[in-house]
């Protein structure tokens, strides 16, 4: 279970409920669909795990090269649906994981039954008539000042961090635990994040899709959800009341229902 | 410890306790930190005046806002995916470090720490967060990063020019500069393609204009590099060189150029880059770097926002670049140069050789065609001016597989057409013509016809030199070099040796041609000179055979003459006027003239002789002469024999053969005495051989021998056909190197 060891690939809920798979986005690692996967437990069988260079994946995966494109984690996730088995999924996946999700299907359409996206954007940076929602300065600012945020993190402690699941308390010493990664892997991810575009991509899904678009978020606007929803051909718009970026955090019972909803 | 002091302590005891008991109220609002408190939705419901002064607000400016709103781009991202999303996963961050933004739209760093309150059920109820100023420490931080960056990227534009450097010292032609320089500075700039192109003495069809060719291209359509090949042309590309600039895909460009522009746009290039490539300030070529924007996949660049503006670093980078390439590309160039100066120079050694030793023109020439397809070209074609107007005497391709298209242009050659363009300007102006780059449509425009185009495409010419031959200012013919795409472009070195070889061609052919002409005057002049075949004299039968001397003018002074004379004789005369050129052929013709005049009275023989002793010097003849003058009565055999210093006749009969005892007198010019006359009898069957020394003398051994061999092998032959008689004895006596001519009768009288 080479996958399951380096994604730190977790299963829960009902064997043979219908599969479903929770990808976290930018930002932190799994934990981030705490709140929401519990709802889902109850009748589906519920997948969580880590990319690479996150929360307790195995940091020795991590290859600068294969990851400085999304296509990186994307192959990730169709390896794990593969090992796992898994067809008829509904995959939901946060912020960047909606794009890597999308790469994803078009790698293997064939185990995926439903796309969930929460507040994707298929292109960050503005460009000509579409608003990403960030200029290239803004970005720019951005990605600067992420460097100045490295959570918790010391080339002493890295061992302990990552890669160390038998002993999770060691991580749990750690101040903002759920939310660290080598300054590196940090940037690159960051970069990999923002400076994508995957507009073109976008046309060629073809399974039902739902886009989950947050209030005033700062991250994925209004205007990236609507291009999503747009290009996605027969895909759903819902608009959540929750504010900010992460509602599976923020507003996990109304972004249940949402999904609930689009599936029956 | 004094009294006076332990007083004192109590009374900063007491103030202090006075100040802690102050109201609390105070202490959260002036605390050296900010404190806000804001609802799970990040609203902020309250804050102190510390915050308040930090951020230029009022207290009401703030309530109701939200704590990411008054914070920097960088700063709202990190709040939405990672304190608030922490918040929630472990009730607290520490040390998160934000950017406020102040009224006046300054940063003020923070470190944030904050805490999130929990109801009874877990549902988060309220935010506290305390602010730390960070302004020195973030400061600090950024330095540190900056440099970090700094560093990084001074570091990769060094590892890229060590790399360069390292790699170009390595090069040692031009190929190899070329390809180090285009790669290196493609990576450099993350371009989509890039090309070298270099300057060249002359462009095709144009003789006094520089002009650029590509030497190194990767990664640009071959479209985009026809664009730029026609702008560069037009020199644009050249006086863009000036200094480094950048061609914008834009509105000017696209009225300007509406072609390039449309191959960038079909490349889905936003600019190009052209770099000046110099050596001591002297333009070698151009580096050009096509821009594009990032292909799907890529990740967007930052860098590069703006078509058409380098960053001060790249500019720097690639003129560095520009100048490190002309150095290694001028060191290269002196390399290639020099090996390439000794390769003419034996070229020209060889040359010289082969044309010393050639015997005829034509040989020569195809000999020659042949040395510089081994050397100097791919294709020679020589084509020489005769009398019968141009012809072309040498074609040859280096690879003999290629060898039929060379041959298959003779269809559009002389004698069948005129001379392909390069040669017939060659011709025409007497001026070498050179195509230093044969461009496609140049040579559509050159040629006549769809099936020579076809013809010639096969060749894959690069470059073509036509050179005039040239002698004492007569075009002799022309000589046309071409190379192809393999070999790449001739050189004005090149087109040095191309010349210097048509110079040797042209003296040794000036001198051949006049030497074949006077030998073809000679032909000519004899063959009027010389005596139709003889006659039919019945009772006889006879055979002549005149062969000319293998060196040296093909003109001889020999002659034969049989002539029936009145009254049942006939006249036999062999004649050699010494030496072998016009002047004897001449003196010979005159002899032959004189003689003939004087049979009109049938003198005997000696009395011819006696009467040209007494005209020679009126008629005023040059050169000395021998002869032998004859009489034969056809009904009596009677044979009657006069010499000038001439080789006595051979006189076949049953079986043997005797030198008749002609007593010579002296040579005709010579000072004269009466001649002498043998009488004979000249029996049937017997045969009568007449001949000129040619045929008996030999560097080898003396004349005596010389008539011993005639005699051996005219015993040999025994036969009484005279024809074949002449036959046997050329065959046995005349070498295939005669320094002399030879001529020779035989006479058979009938039984």
């Amino acid at each position: 279970m080479v996958v399951c060891t380096r994604n730190d690939v977790r299963v829960s809920g009902v064997p043979d409920g219908r599969p479903m798979v929770f990808a976290h986005g930018y930002g932190c690692d799994q934990n981030m669909w705490r709140f929401v996967v519990s709802d889902f437990e109850v009748d589906h069988r519920v997948v969580t795990f880590d990319h690479v260079g996150f929360g307790q994946s195995d940091l020795s995966a991590y290859d600068p090269v294969k990851y400085n494109s999304l296509r990186g984690y994307a192959a990730d996730v169709v390896e794990m649906l593969r090992e796992l088995e898994l067809t008829d999924v509904v995959f939901v996946g946060h912020s960047v994981s909606a794009m890597i999700g999308v790469l994803a299907y078009l790698e293997a359409p064939e185990r995926f039954g439903v796309l969930v996206m929460v507040g994707p954007s298929a292109r960050y940076v503005d460009d000509g008539d579409y608003a990403g929602g960030f200029s290239r300065e803004q970005i720019r600012e951005l990605l600067d000042s992420l460097d100045a945020n490295q959570l918790g993190w010391s080339a002493a402690m890295a061992p302990a961090i990552m890669g160390n699941p038998d002993r999770p308390e060691l991580a749990a010493e750690l101040t903002n635990s759920f939310c660290r990664t080598s300054p590196d892997v940090a940037r690159q991810f960051a970069r990999v994040s923002f400076l994508s575009d995957n507009r073109a991509d976008l046309p060629r899904v073809q399974v039902p899709t739902l886009v989950l678009q947050c209030s005033q978020d700062v991250i994925a606007p209004e205007s990236a959800g609507r291009y999503v929803h747009e290009h996605v051909l027969g895909s759903a718009f819902t608009q959540l009341a929750a504010t900010g970026h992460c509602p599976n955090l923020s507003a996990p019972e109304e972004t249940a229902a949402a999904i609930r909803a689009f599936l029956q | 410890m004094p009294d006076a002091e332990r007083r004192s302590g109590s009374d900063v005891r007491a103030q202090l306790d006075q100040l802690l008991e102050d109201d609390p109220a105070d202490l959260y609002e002036n605390a050296p930190c900010g404190y806000l408190s804001t609802l799970p939705d990040g609203r902020i419901v309250k804050v102190n005046r510390t915050f308040c002064a930090w951020t230029g607000r009022t207290p009401e400016q703030l309530l109701h806002t939200r704590l990411r709103d008054v914070l920097s781009v960088g700063g709202q991202v990190f709040h939405d995916t990672h304190l608030a999303p922490l918040l929630r996963m472990q009730g607290a961050v520490r040390e998160v470090a934000l950017d406020v933004v102040r009224v006046d739209g300054s940063l003020l760093p923070c470190l944030v720490n904050a805490v999130e309150l929990r109801d009874d059920t877990g549902a988060p109820l309220m935010v506290r967060a305390t602010l730390f100023e960070a302004t020195a420490r973030r400061r600090y931080e950024r330095d540190i990063l900056a440099a970090h960056r700094a560093a990084e990227e001074s570091e990769a534009r060094s590892r890229t020019l060590q790399q360069v450097v390292s790699e170009l010292a390595r090069a040692t032609t031009v190929s190899d500069v070329a390809t180090v320089v285009v790669e290196q500075a493609r990576g450099a700039l993350r371009a989509r393609g890039a090309a070298l192109w270099l300057v060249t003495d002359r462009a095709a069809g144009e003789a006094d204009r520089p002009s650029l060719v590509v030497a190194r291209s990767d990664g640009l359509p071959d479209g985009l590099l026809a664009e730029l090949a026609t702008a560069a042309e037009g020199r644009v590309a050249l006086e863009l060189a000036e200094g480094l600039r950048t061609l914008v895909l834009g509105d000017r460009l696209t009225a300007q150029r509406p072609r390039l522009a449309a191959a960038m746009a079909d490349a889905g290039l936003h600019s190009l880059v052209v770099v000046p490539v110099s050596a001591a300030s002297r333009a070698l070529g151009v580096l050009v770097l096509a821009l594009g924007e990032a292909r799907a996949g890529d990740l967007i660049d930052l860098d590069q926002p703006v078509p058409g503006e380098l960053s001060a670093r790249d500019v720097d980078l690639l003129w560095t670049l520009g100048r490190q390439a002309g150095q290694a590309l001028e060191r290269a160039q002196l390399h290639e140069e020099t090996a390439r100066q000794g390769e003419r120079s034996a070229f020209l050694l060889d040359a010289a050789r082969l044309l010393a030793g050639a015997a005829g023109v034509e040989e020569m020439v195809e000999r020659l065609a042949g040395l510089a397809v081994s050397g100097l070209a791919d294709v020679c074609m020589i084509d020489l001016v005769t009398e019968h107007g141009v012809r072309r005497v040498g074609a040859r391709h280096a690879d003999p597989a290629r060898q039929h298209l060379v041959d298959e242009l003779r269809e559009w050659a002389p004698p069948a057409r005129d001379l392909p363009y390069p040669a017939r300007q060659a011709l025409n102006l007497r001026r070498t013509q050179w195509f230093p780059v044969i461009a496609p449509d140049w040579l559509e425009s050159a040629v006549r016809d769809p099936r020579e185009l076809a013809a010639v495409q096969g060749l894959e010419l690069a470059s073509i030199v036509a050179v005039p031959l040239v002698a004492e200012g007569q075009a002799l013919g022309v000589v046309t070099l071409s190379a192809d795409r393999r070999r790449g472009g001739f050189t004005a070195a090149d087109v040095d040796v191309a010349e210097q070889l048509a110079a040797q061609l042209s003296l040794v052919m000036a001198k051949a041609q006049r030497y074949e002409f006077e030998s073809r005057t000679s032909h000519t002049l004899q063959a009027n000179l010389l005596p139709p075949p003889p006659p039919e004299v019945p009772g006889i039968a006879v055979a002549v055979r005149y062969l000319a001397a293998t060196r040296g003018v093909e003109v001889g002074g020999d002659f034969y003459d049989v002539a029936p004379l009145p009254g049942g004789q006939v006249a036999i005369a062999v004649g050699d006027v010494v030496g072998h050129d016009i002047t004897a052929a001449a003196t010979m013709g005159q002899l032959r003239s004189v003689y003939r005049s004087l049979l009109v009275e049938s003198p005997a023989p000696s009395a011819v002789i006696d009467r040209l002793q007494a005209s020679w010097p009126l008629l005023g003849l040059q050169r000395l002469a021998t002869a032998l003058f004859a009489t034969l009565d056809l009904t009596s055999g009677r044979l009657r024999i006069a010499s000038a210093g001439h080789p006595p006749p051979l006189l076949l009969t049953g079986g043997r053969a005797e030198y008749l005892p002609v007593r010579p007198s002296p040579m005709l010019g010579a000072p004269p005495a009466p001649a002498q006359e043998w009488t004979g009898v000249l029996p049937p069957g017997a045969t009568l051989v007449l001949f000129t020394d040619g045929l008996v003398e030999s560097r080898a051994d003396d004349i005596d021998a010389g008539l011993a061999r005639l005699r051996a092998s005219a015993v040999r032959t025994a036969t009484s056909d005279p024809d074949e008689l002449c036959d046997r004895l050329l065959s046995d006596l005349a070498g295939s190197h005669r320094a002399d001519d030879i001529a020779l009768l035989a006479l058979t009288r009938a039984r």
